[in-house]
């Protein structure tokens, strides 16, 4: 055996608790298993925050809503490559669109990814920047010319009847794009909750779990980056947009908390004979991760700090400054969801009877730095979308007059 | 230069276009047509790709080339069993089959012989030389059962080959087992440093002597209620002044009561037999 691995497999072993079989000693599903429901959860829910805006007729959100879409499309493009870095041979990839298998839920999420992102996702931006693109065209010079050309498939025709049928076309994905992001997210669900030898895991409540925690990471990510993009290009936060912005992630999390919470309390109904061990992980390996990140950080904290600063009559810095760490601590949170649904999944015994533990590589391709990578990726990919589709009302050519005072209060 | 590249599209489009009016339904918005072409160029391609890429017969079985199994199927066998050995070298068969080695073939040593039954004397299969083909079943590791021949290659003869001692055809050790040690090694350890190192093993195992040539075939006794304990620990016990030569009048044992003492359990829920903690 490969010393190197040998050593490895030697500083788990001292960290196994009970009696667990040989295979289970090293998780098999890494951190990048963990960063990739984080991903697609970010997709899903910015999505739905996007459509809010479309299809509800929620217009306070109208400031985030291309914003959203564009950070639905930057996660989604960094979203399967935290699977291929972990099964290697990224060049196979494409097989499992010639050979379609439906026997296998994890083959068939191909389909489900393809489907939402040319049907969905690219073609709501491409109906919605598609009038944008020709004008901004009429006035490029050089690279962006040609950039603004490609994407907007050669498209000429700015008449009041194709940006009509744009935003019928943008309407009706949109109406079709819901539940295809309950789908893309649902199914991330899906997958561990299908996962019938894992009592951690098994439970029909998972992808309901993980579509409440994909809205609310999406809502408070599109919260972080309209807070950021707005704060560096010095323009005025739109107050109206953020306090909407709040309440829904206010919402979103009391439904997510109070699933979590049926699940809990489901579990320790039944009592099955998973229960001791399932005790043993939360308050011994998860005790952090779980009680004190995700519970309390991260769910119950940015409750108690939304409503005190929704609905009370603090100043609208003051409110801002709580969004801006409710939200934070919500990503935190979520990454902490995933964590402990991933690793804490694998970190006991099928025998149920013992413990072991996760060891984070640093290099490697599985480590830390790949992990990083990919979390910091989808912000490079957004930087360079901002920059070919600017998402902000003062880039449009027909520009709504800047938010008033009063708009701002 | 890009309207030059660009004309046949344009063509089409003005072509559709025109076909479209002409049939004098509504026009269809030329978002459609961009996005129709990309969606079939996406189409075209998947067809293409499934054409070019899929194997021929894949699907046929099951998810996956059916024709795998037809190549597999023709591949040439490497090993031929042991029955094959036994037509030309009955003798050493004979002795292996009766002897520690029964259940290993020919060719876990001898390598992969088809060829060698097929052309006797133009392929010659592998003769094993050196420790190493024996020290991959005897080497020792704790993984394996207790009672498993085994040796730590540093320590046992090093250098010298295993054949100089041992018949690989029949490995019977060159001395019999007499000692329990030789196969129960940590609970000689232990016990050789406990209050009951004094006792053989047998005051307290019946082993029938077939354990040595059989040990799974005939399993010695264990006890299995209090009172065995009691002969010697009771309080009121008189237990017997030797036995099996050791002088037990010279030892302290510790007694208890056996009616009050650890309720219903039996001693070794609590003590480790082989090595007691009280003295």
């Amino acid at each position: 055996m490969d010393p190197e691995h040998l050593a490895q497999l030697e500083s788990a072993l001292g960290q196994v608790t009970g009696f667990i079989y040989p295979n289970e000693v090293e998780l098999h599903w890494s951190i990048l298993i963990v960063i990739y429901p984080y991903l697609t959860g970010l997709v899903a829910g910015a999505f739905i925050l996007a459509s809010l805006e479309r299809v509800f007729n929620v217009k306070e959100l109208q400031p985030t809503y291309r914003l959203a879409l564009l950070t639905a499309l930057a996660f989604l493009i960094v979203a399967p490559m935290p699977l291929q870095a972990h099964l290697g041979h990224p060049e196979r990839a494409f097989e499992i669109f010639l050979t379609p298998n439906s026997a296998s839920a994890m083959a068939m999420f191909g389909f489900v990814y393809a489907w939402y992102l040319m049907v969905v996702l690219l073609m709501e931006i491409w109906f919605d920047y598609r009038a944008d693109l020709v004008r901004w065209r009429q006035s490029d010079k050089g690279v962006m010319k040609l950039v603004h050309w490609v994407i907007s498939l050669g498209s000429r025709d700015i008449s009041p009847a194709a940006v009509a049928f744009d935003r019928k076309a943008v309407q009706f994905i949109t109406i079709v794009g819901i539940p295809s992001a309950f789908l893309l997210h649902g199914y991330v669900g899906f997958i561990f909750g299908s996962v019938k030898a894992n009592p951690w895991w098994s439970s029909v409540l998972m992808p309901i779990v993980f579509l409440f925690s994909a809205i609310v990471s999406g809502i408070s990510m599109v919260l972080l980056i309209y807070y950021v993009t707005t704060l560096l290009r010095r323009k005025a936060l739109d107050m109206k947009c953020l306090n909407t912005l709040a309440s829904f992630l206010l919402y979103t999390l009391i439904i997510d908390l109070s699933l979590e919470a049926l699940d809990f309390i489901h579990r320790l109904y039944e009592s099955e004979e998973s229960i001791e061990i399932l005790e043993q992980l939360i308050f011994g390996k998860l005790f952090l991760s779980l009680t004190i990140v995700q519970i309390l950080l991260g769910t119950i904290v940015p409750i108690v700090f939304l409503a005190a600063a929704r609905f009370s009559e603090l100043p609208n810095e003051m409110k801002r400054m709580i969004y801006f760490v409710a939200a934070v601590l919500v990503q935190v949170g979520i990454f902490s969801t995933r964590w402990n649904v991933v690793i804490g999944g694998q970190l006991f015994s099928k025998s149920l009877r013992g413990l072991t533990a996760y060891k984070l590589e640093f290099g490697g391709q599985e480590g830390l730095l790949v992990a990083v990578g990919l979390l910091v990726l989808p912000f490079v990919i957004l930087a360079l979308l901002l920059k070919i589709l600017p998402p902000w009302e003062d880039a449009t050519t027909d520009p709504d007059p800047e938010p008033s005072e009063a708009q701002l209060t | 230069m890009f309207k030059a590249l660009l004309k046949p599209i344009t063509d089409l489009r003005a072509w559709i276009r025109g076909w479209s009016g002409g049939l004098g339904r509504r026009k269809i918005p030329t978002q459609i047509i961009q996005l129709g072409v990309i969606f079939l160029a996406v189409g075209v391609g998947m067809f293409v790709m499934r054409q070019k890429f899929v194997p021929e017969t894949f699907g046929d079985l099951g998810h996956y080339r059916g024709a795998a199994v037809a190549a597999n199927a023709a591949l040439e066998p490497r090993y031929s069993g042991w029955q094959e050995c036994a037509i030309c070298h009955p003798d050493k068969v004979e002795t292996k089959n009766k002897s520690f080695h029964r259940t290993v073939s020919c060719e876990a040593c001898h390598g992969p012989a088809s060829d060698h039954a097929n052309r006797p004397m133009r392929l010659r299969p592998e003769l094993p030389v050196g420790r190493e083909p024996c020290l991959a079943c005897h080497r020792y590791l704790v993984s394996r059962p207790t009672g498993f021949p085994q040796v730590i290659e540093e320590r046992h003869n090093p250098v010298r080959a295993c054949t100089s001692c041992h018949d690989a055809h029949d490995p019977t050790p060159p001395e019999r087992i007499q000692e329990c040690s030789a196969c129960h090694n940590t609970i000689a350890r232990s016990k050789a440093v406990s209050p009951h190192a004094p006792l053989d093993c047998e005051v307290c195992h019946e082993a029938p002597a077939e354990h040595k040539v059989q040990p799974r075939a005939h399993v010695p006794k264990k006890p299995f209620e209090r009172e065995f304990c009691g002969t010697c620990h009771a309080r009121e016990a008189t237990p017997p002044e030797l036995i099996r030569g050791v002088d037990l009048t010279v030892y302290e044992i510790p007694r208890i009561d056996l009616t009050t003492h650890g309720g219903t359990f039996v001693c070794w829920q609590c003590h480790y037999q082989h090595s007691p903690e009280a003295r």
